[in-house]
């Protein structure tokens, strides 16, 4: 039988959804164009050539390593791309991809990527035709809900911050707005700099919808600890304190 | 008879669910002023930049936050911040009642009242080295940050309460 990863315990909404994320078993929702992605990303004007900072390794005649030959290249890194990043902020109140795991979904399904998460804020580091691809594929998917995510490249404030009265998480840069059909588009890029174009990205979730999808654990919503009155822990959190506990006790070893 | 915790002013802090929008702060500011009572207003939240402050874009305008202004009373003032909590000085705690009748009618969302001390009563050593030693009116205190322009970001209210 082939082996299938587990990736995550728990049998609430939250537990099966960070399966879902790091598994990269994700739902389509909509059809952002490549073109728009890149011009919300704001490291190139969409169509013009990738800049390089070497020859493609083709051309460079690369030094006999096995682990050359073992691994195939990027398209990126075989074309020689720079290194580009997105990143993203989502909001504490339900966004369906908070708080680690754009990370997590980047390190296990996206080849030659640095993911990180910070206080608020994910980014993911790639060769920029690989960023672009990967970047599409989380403006595309369940990951994204355009009210309670943006891609905010600096100035991320945001992510633990009350939404806004139309429901949308605070941006300092206002880089997104709320159109009067209830659409929201992206009116600048991911650093704060205006487009000349707006990007529609559609319509957001309904509030019950991002609380089916969401990957965060919260009193008002699925508890980390089971519901108030009728303590019962997920199994996510029994197994992270068998974590924690072996990792303390005798630095973990998962054998 | 008047005891005297009738006559004794109250603070208080309205913490809405959600930020409120320029209008919206401005209707409910404009009920609140309006029933009266009120000895001292704070206004605060995260800061609205004019100018990107970080980055690539970094000096750019950012137009969405330009001409954001509060009128109340005889003054108007730039709105710097999105609007997350008001704090209030009132004059007797029967002036909550109407305040938060005043949140009832302008908030489309829940919102929290919540009574405590909000401005420190001595100068501080900030308060000694913005103001100097004496300060002339003691309601300032607290009343802006420490950094914050006096003269920008605080207005004194006439007692005609909007009636005019």
């Amino acid at each position: 039988m082939a082996y299938k990863p587990q990736y995550y315990p728990g049998t609430t909404s939250v537990g099966k959804n960070r399966r879902k994320h790091m598994s990269g078993d994700l739902e389509k929702l909509r059809d952002i164009s490549d073109a728009d992605v890149v011009t919300v990303m704001g490291h190139r004007a969409p169509g013009a050539d990738y800049p390089s900072t070497h020859p493609p390794l083709k051309e460079m005649g690369e030094p006999d390593c096995p682990i050359r030959q073992l691994v195939e290249p990027t398209p990126g890194a075989a074309a020689g791309d720079r290194i580009r990043y997105s990143q993203f902020a989502d909001s504490m109140y339900n966004a369906p991809s908070v708080p680690y795991w754009r990370s997590y979904w980047g390190a296990i399904n996206c080849r030659g990527a640095d993911p990180g998460t910070l206080s608020g804020r994910q980014i993911i580091e790639a060769r920029e035709r690989d960023i672009e691809q990967y970047t599409k594929v989380q403006m595309d998917s369940e990951m994204t809900d355009v009210a309670l995510s943006s891609m905010r490249g600096c100035t991320v404030h945001g992510h633990s911050l009350r939404l806004a009265e139309d429901g949308t998480m605070f941006d300092m840069l206002a880089r997104t707005e709320m159109g009067s059909d209830g659409k929201v588009s992206y009116v600048k890029d991911q650093v704060g700099i205006p487009l000349d174009k707006k990007v529609n990205v559609g319509k957001p979730m309904s509030e019950a919808e991002v609380a089916k999808k969401t990957t965060i654990f919260r009193h008002d919503n699925v508890a980390f600890g089971g519901a108030q009155g009728a303590r019962k822990f997920d199994e996510g959190l029994i197994a992270l304190h068998h974590m924690w506990e072996r990792r303390s006790r005798w630095g973990f070893r998962p054998e | 008879m008047v005891t005297k915790s009738d006559t004794e002013p109250v603070q208080i802090e309205i913490f809405p669910r959600r930020f409120l929008n320029p209008d919206t702060a401005q209707r409910l500011l404009d009920e609140i002023y309006r029933s009266g009572g009120v000895l001292r207003i704070m206004i605060q939240g995260p800061n609205l930049p004019r100018a990107v402050p970080y980055g690539p874009g970094k000096g750019l305008p950012i137009e969405e936050h330009k001409n954001l202004l509060l009128e109340l009373g005889d003054q108007a003032i730039e709105l710097r911040v999105k609007v997350g909590r008001i704090g209030l000085e009132l004059e007797s705690e029967e002036d909550i009642e109407s305040v938060r009748a005043a949140c009832e009618r302008t908030l489309p969302f829940s919102f929290d009242i919540k009574k405590r001390q909000l401005f420190h009563t001595k100068p501080t050593v900030s308060d000694y080295a913005k103001y100097g030693s004496e300060v002339e009116d003691k309601r300032i205190l607290g009343l802006v940050d420490p950094k914050a322009k006096k003269e920008r970001n605080l207005a004194m209210l006439s007692d005609s309460r909007g009636d005019s």
